[in-house]
């Protein structure tokens, strides 16, 4: 990992506010990462462009970042992609984090995270990442 | 726009495949890689990532299309309705097709479908 964020966040559903930007990062896209995305997930290969698992991947290293550490206990609901203009690899990106929503299903908290990710100027993707969020409203 | 059968992709996941993704992505959410937490959790084990059990409909998909990444304007939609475990084969399968509308659901060996996916290819 290239950053020294902590590896496990408790931020309580709470403690979050919708509309809020959790802050803006910078990640690399090399063609190792890229390629170890294109196939069998860690298997060596090849690619000038991200192929689409890149973003998962962005999201969690961002989402770490930004929140100070990944939910502790939280699991994935839900994605959203809109994909922009092709992200070739050797660069960087800029990601933009923040909450777009918050709701309780199912006596279940879930909360929705943006993720917009920027390459030269240009969208590469919009994700919005639905979270089942580890503590519910009024719990610590 | 491409053939109506899906490319036939399978991935066992183990957990090693869950530690090398927790290597990659700096997740390390206990429920993924600490087997006691796992044990200790409604799933009753860890459970992979779940971008690993995706990454079949991803390669499915740019199989499919023929490229490496999709189109600009493709928007797709995921939801995941059941966990997958170490020793669990994903694949995935095309449902539906209506235009540029695909409906697809990755399985495990048993059939469960752990995952939805619908995309919109312009």
């Amino acid at each position: 990992m290239s950053d020294d964020a902590p590896a496990l966040s408790n931020v309580t559903y709470d403690e979050l506010e919708v509309g809020s930007v959790l802050g803006t990062v910078t990640e690399p896209v090399d063609a190792e990462l890229a390629g170890s995305l294109v196939g069998t997930i860690g298997a060596p290969g090849e690619a000038e462009v991200a192929p689409p698992a890149v973003f998962p991947v962005l999201f969690l290293k961002a989402l770490r970042r930004t929140l100070g550490g990944i939910p502790n206990g939280g699991v994935l609901a839900k994605y959203e992609l809109d994909f922009g203009a092709p992200l070739k690899t050797g660069g960087e990106v800029e990601i933009e984090v923040s909450i777009k929503d918050k709701y309780v299903r199912r006596e279940r908290p879930y909360v929705v995270v943006q993720f917009a990710i920027d390459a030269d100027g240009e969208r590469a993707l919009t994700g919005l990442k639905t979270i089942m969020w580890p503590t519910g409203p009024g719990e610590r | 726009m491409p053939a109506d059968e899906f490319p036939s992709v399978a991935e066992t996941v183990t957990q090693e495949t869950i530690n090398d993704y927790a290597d990659l992505s700096g997740d390390y959410n206990p429920i993924h890689v600490d087997e006691a937490a796992g044990a200790a959790s409604e799933f009753g084990g860890t459970i992979a990532h779940g971008p690993i059990a995706l990454q079949t409909f991803f390669r499915s998909l740019t199989e499919w299309l023929g490229t490496t990444a999709p189109p600009a304007g493709t928007t797709v939609k995921v939801v995941f309705r059941a966990p997958t475990r170490p020793g669990d084969t994903i694949h995935c399968e095309l449902r539906e097709r209506e235009g540029s509308e695909i409906t697809t659901e990755c399985v495990n060996q048993d059939g469960t479908v752990v995952i939805g996916a619908q995309a919109s290819i312009p």
